[in-house]
């Protein structure tokens, strides 16, 4: 009998629990526990009333802990404990107990057998509240500055966007010059804008701006302290005055509140051979699209003008091995790019003529390009569909490839496909017109080569960002928080990600600013009190739990002449792999006490007497 | 066998009137209201032309005759594709290919 005051509301959660859990027993299996004040049960507690009447209870009935049995702790932890708060209660003297998914909905078959499970929970969660103790957040001081890595242009409207409301800005950029991809490249989807005046303007923005400070040729090396107050060591190779070749490197230290991972993207790699490629005329899509750009008519290449276009898509997408997602940008950056080519209009070539073989008819002169899409399914989501509809009302023709029977590659014949001088054919399979093999003369194959994640393995270890399969670096959620990573303070955006157009890059660079602004400019950020503490008369310090931390919180300190062990609040995650190492038993996890633990246990397995009421 | 791919095929076609099919995304709403029941106008027939599979073609002749141009798959078209006009073009062709006319 600790003399506590414990509420315990057992949710019906409108039949998803009551159907399958007898809720009237399991209160009546409970109610009679020590401590115990009031039990009940409620269709929905997650309901504003249901929250009205145990915030009346806690005034009314003074009770000092809750328990509520319902859902998941994922979904509702944080919903009771603002309604503790609003009660006026500790909000870490509340309990969650989840008897829905695991309890009535992995027993279905077993109503009597579910209602003792979910009575035996219950009980687990009351003995884990009876030794509760009102604990405050974690208050941590922010640094109101910002680093950026990666110059593109999600980095640099990142950096542009924190700078503009007062956050002052180191831009981390490892090449020589800052614009990235969209830098080299001229007419762009979605509105056709010119990628390099626009990166120019950008780029010229950012370098005025008093709160930018750009570092290029340089990269992260190491981050130390603790979120809120980070100091990132920027290493900057600079040529030397003396000699030109030889360079030396500098290493400058920052202090930063949060770092924003903007490291982008590489161009799928294509393999000698892959559909053809390292045979003249065959070209990946960034490749194609550097020759569109340089054209001023119509297009030539190799000094010859082009009248046959085909282009492969998803080569290095959706693969059965390999990258098997889809790279999202690639089916309208080629449409886009064909679309261009028509509109640079006529070759100068003449009337074709006949071939003896009848194969090629005389067309008329001066259309531009013949172009054909192969393709496994068109993705030009959105407003995008648009220039996929122009496309087509424009002449171009879609051929719809199987699977696993991809188009094949090969040079012509000397004399050329049809007698008239094409480089190349395509060998393909047309779904839409029955499976019927075609061979498509071409001057040109384009193959529509996708995104894959920049190696970046030291960055990866210096600021441990979690790295997804695909090798892309991996958000929190992707619908609730879409830019912030395990990492407290440490935010992505951009196509180092996962594959994004330039517009999406961009709208992700500003939500990271957000997110971080929004931390930055309180001055102060909140961490969860459920971490490790150190007993520092128990503890004989050994290192085991430095050994065992995956974030490095334990270090160690002096304490009355002795070495012991201090584990930094604002690092710790609160994970408890040092708990059990500790060979002198020194560490406790608040909120989660060896004692509580053992309290639950003893909870669960004590005797019990299911009788209805 | 392979069919080498012939963009003259659509020009020849459309001599008389211009031939244009390309906005089809062969959702096959014209095949399903086709009263004639016939398959293989007018999608895949346009796409023999568009590709400039001739053969293929002639060996559909009497499906080209068979259409009552009753225009149902022509308003029924989400492309906006002149199938009747298309049809037309392609009887004009097959006239003076196939019957001399």
């Amino acid at each position: 009998m600790s003399g506590r005051r414990i509420g315990v509301y057992v949710c019906q959660c409108g039949g998803n629990i009551s159907d399958h859990v007898s809720v009237e027993d399991v209160v009546a299996a409970v109610q009679e526990e020590p401590d115990v004040v009031v039990a009940r049960t409620a269709m929905f507690t997650c309901s504003d009333a249901t929250q009205q009447e145990i915030i009346k209870d806690i005034e009314e009935q003074k009770l000092d802990g809750i328990v509520v049995a319902s859902c998941s702790p994922k979904l509702h932890t944080f919903t009771f404990r603002e309604m503790s708060k609003r009660a006026g209660l500790n909000p870490y003297e509340y309990t969650q107990v989840n008897i829905r998914e695991q309890c009535s909905w992995t027993h279905t078959d077993d109503k009597a057998g579910a209602t003792e499970k979910a009575a035996r929970l219950v009980r687990a969660g009351i003995a884990r509240t009876r030794l509760t103790e009102p604990l405050e957040p974690i208050v941590v001081q922010t640094v109101p500055r910002v680093v950026v890595i990666g110059g593109g242009i999600a980095g640099l409207r990142a950096a542009l966007g924190s700078a503009e409301i007062g956050l002052p800005v180191f831009l981390v950029e490892k090449g020589a010059r800052l614009g990235g991809w969209v830098g080299e490249f001229d007419g762009m989807y979605p509105h056709g804008k010119n990628g390099r005046q626009l990166m120019n303007a950008l780029v010229a923005r950012v370098r005025r701006h008093p709160g930018i400070k750009v570092f290029l040729n340089a990269e992260v090396v190491e981050k130390s302290g603790s979120f809120g107050n980070y100091e990132v060591a920027i290493r900057v190779k600079r040529d030397s005055a003396e000699t030109q070749a030889e360079t030396v490197a500098e290493t400058v230290r920052v202090q930063a509140g949060s770092v924003i991972v903007a490291t982008g993207f590489d161009a799928y790699p294509v393999s000698d051979g892959e559909f053809g490629y390292g045979l003249e005329g065959v070209l990946t899509l960034p490749e194609f699209k550097r020759l569109v750009d340089a054209a001023a008519g119509p297009l030539e290449f190799d000094g010859r003008p082009v009248r046959s276009i085909v282009y492969i898509y998803c080569v290095g997408s959706r693969q059965p091995e390999g990258n098997q997602y889809c790279s999202r940008y690639c089916c309208t950056a080629a449409v886009h790019a064909s679309l261009l080519v028509t509109a640079r209009g006529a070759q100068s070539g003449g009337e074709e003529g006949r071939a003896a073989g009848g194969a090629v008819r005389p067309r008329a002169a001066g259309g531009p390009p013949r172009q054909y899409h192969l393709y496994r399914d068109i993705r030009s989501y959105g407003k995008y569909e648009l220039l996929y509809n122009e496309s087509r009302e424009k002449g171009a023709l879609y051929l719809r490839f199987p699977d696993d029977d991809p188009p094949v590659v090969e040079r012509a014949a000397a004399a050329g496909a049809g007698g008239s001088g094409y480089r190349l054919t395509v060998t393909t399979r047309d779904l839409l017109t029955g499976g019927e093999e075609l061979t498509i003369p071409a001057d040109l194959v384009v193959l529509v080569t996708g995104m894959v994640p920049r190696e970046n393995d030291e960055l990866v270890k210096v600021l441990k960002l979690p790295v997804g399969n695909d090798g892309f670096f991996n958000e929190i959620h992707p619908k609730l928080r879409p830019v912030e990573t395990v990492v407290d303070g440490v935010f992505i955006c951009g196509a180092c990600q996962s594959p994004k157009n330039s517009a999406e890059a961009v709208t992700s660079g500003l939500a990271a600013v957000t997110q971080s602004a929004a931390m930055l400019k309180r001055g102060f950020a909140e961490l969860d009190p459920l971490i490790a503490v150190v007993d520092a008369e128990k503890c004989e310090w050994c290192g085991a739990c430095l050994a065992a931390c995956p974030y490095e919180a334990p270090r160690q300190v002096e304490v009355d002449g002795k070495a012991v062990a201090f584990i930094d609040k604002a690092t710790c995650k609160g994970c408890g792999g040092c708990v059990p190492v500790c060979p002198t038993d020194a560490i406790d996890l608040q909120g989660y006490t060896d004692a509580q633990i053992r309290a639950m246990i003893a909870g669960l397995l004590q005797e019990l007497t299911l009788c209805r009421a | 066998m392979s069919t080498l791919v012939d963009p003259g095929l659509a020009a020849a076609v459309g001599t008389h009137e211009e031939f244009d099919a390309a906005a089809c995304m062969n959702c096959g709403v014209c095949t399903a209201v086709c009263p004639m029941g016939i398959e293989v106008l007018p999608r895949r027939l346009f796409r023999y032309v568009l590709l400039g599979m001739e053969e293929q073609v002639l060996q559909e002749t009497e499906s080209v005759y068979s259409c009552l141009l009753c225009k149902m798959c022509e308003v029924n078209c989400p492309a906006g594709v002149h199938i009747a006009e298309n049809v037309r073009s392609l009887r004009h062709h097959l006239n003076r290919k196939v019957f001399g006319l």
